[in-house]
């Protein structure tokens, strides 16, 4: 009767379809992330479309979700990084949703999946290094010098910042595929317990796991979308003001 | 703060938030640097210089201080 503790995370065909080689079958992540990007859109829709001057509770909602991620990119970027006001909201929203709605048991967490971590931290990072080459050309290689290097410091510390650079789409896509993962497992595992033990002492794992799971909701789920937006804005930032390297300077 | 009105308090306004993004931050920022020290180290001495494990430990040693000069940046972010 013992289930892996990881089977949540598994994925079967629903819809196999075979398209010129390739797999692009219909799983529980595809429509997960179908219900997701559907959700959003009608809610923000739907959030902004009253416009009220005392908002109701959806525009409330709407509002302050825009103006967080106004917030956090003034602050990490200024006032050019509004330009990247749509990319940012499209990924925080599209992470905290998925984040949400997979602690909805029965659903599935899309951003358990490293793959699909992985391809937001490279799209933004490769993003981050086009946008820093087309300002600043090849002046935008300084970004592996630190300032204030001394010379003969250089063949050390050229390496250091590159692994350093080169970690930064590595540590997006791990932390959240990562926290995602954790949580999700402990819920199994803990849920498991409900179910194999007698019911007089079920009850415990039983508070337990919705302890944990009000945990992921209220402080997980959103954390983890904050902090993989706040860093895209940094990196971005970065990419566009060329201070990877010294941004205590000011 | 660039916000007009807020009924909840935004995270990134919140100090509590903040800190704790920041501190779960931290520890994925000097993993993740091994991860890559480590994996362009083993890649030089596997399909580069066949250089046996040199490649490698350079790599974890380079690795762990770019690590540890990430989590010294952000920290210093989160300073200023």
């Amino acid at each position: 009767m013992e289930e892996s503790p990881l089977h949540p995370f598994e994925l079967h065909d629903l819809i196999p379809i075979s398209l010129g080689g390739f797999d692009i079958s219909v799983n529980k992540a595809v429509i997960m992330m179908w219900v997701v990007v559907a959700l959003v859109t009608v809610l923000m829709v739907m959030a902004g479309s009253a416009r009220r001057l005392v908002p109701g509770k959806l525009q409330n909602l709407g509002e302050i979700l825009v103006d967080f991620i106004r917030a956090m990119i003034l602050d990490t970027m200024g006032k050019d990084g509004m330009k990247f006001f749509p990319l940012i909201a499209t990924l925080f929203l599209f992470i905290l949703f998925c984040n949400w709605l997979g602690l909805i048991p029965g659903t599935y967490t899309v951003t358990s999946q490293i793959i699909v971590t992985g391809v937001f931290a490279g799209a933004v990072y490769t993003l981050s290094l086009m946008l820093g080459f087309a300002l600043h050309g090849l002046r935008f290689l300084g970004i592996l010098v630190p300032a204030g290097t001394p010379g003969w410091m250089l063949p050390l510390m050229i390496p250091i910042e590159l692994i350093s650079q080169l970690a930064r789409p590595v540590s997006l896509a791990v932390r959240l595929f990562a926290n995602m993962t954790a949580g999700h497992t402990i819920l199994t595992v803990l849920f498991g317990m409900v179910v194999s033990l007698p019911f007089y002492v079920s009850w415990l794992p039983f508070a337990a796991t919705l302890f944990v799971n009000g945990l992921e909701t209220l402080l997980i789920a959103p954390i983890q979308a904050y902090i993989f937006t706040i860093l895209t804005c940094v990196y971005l930032g970065d990419a566009i003001t060329l201070h990877g390297h010294s941004e205590h300077a000011h | 703060m660039p916000i007009e009105r807020g009924c909840a308090m935004p995270p990134s306004t919140d100090p509590f938030y903040a800190g704790l993004g920041q501190a779960v931050r931290i520890g994925t920022e000097l993993l993740a640097a091994l991860i890559v020290g480590g994996g362009l180290g083993w890649v030089l001495d596997t399909y580069i210089f066949a250089s046996g494990q040199w490649g490698l430990v350079m790599g974890l040693v380079l690795g762990a201080a770019a690590g540890i000069r990430n989590a010294y940046r952000s920290a210093q972010r989160w300073q200023s």
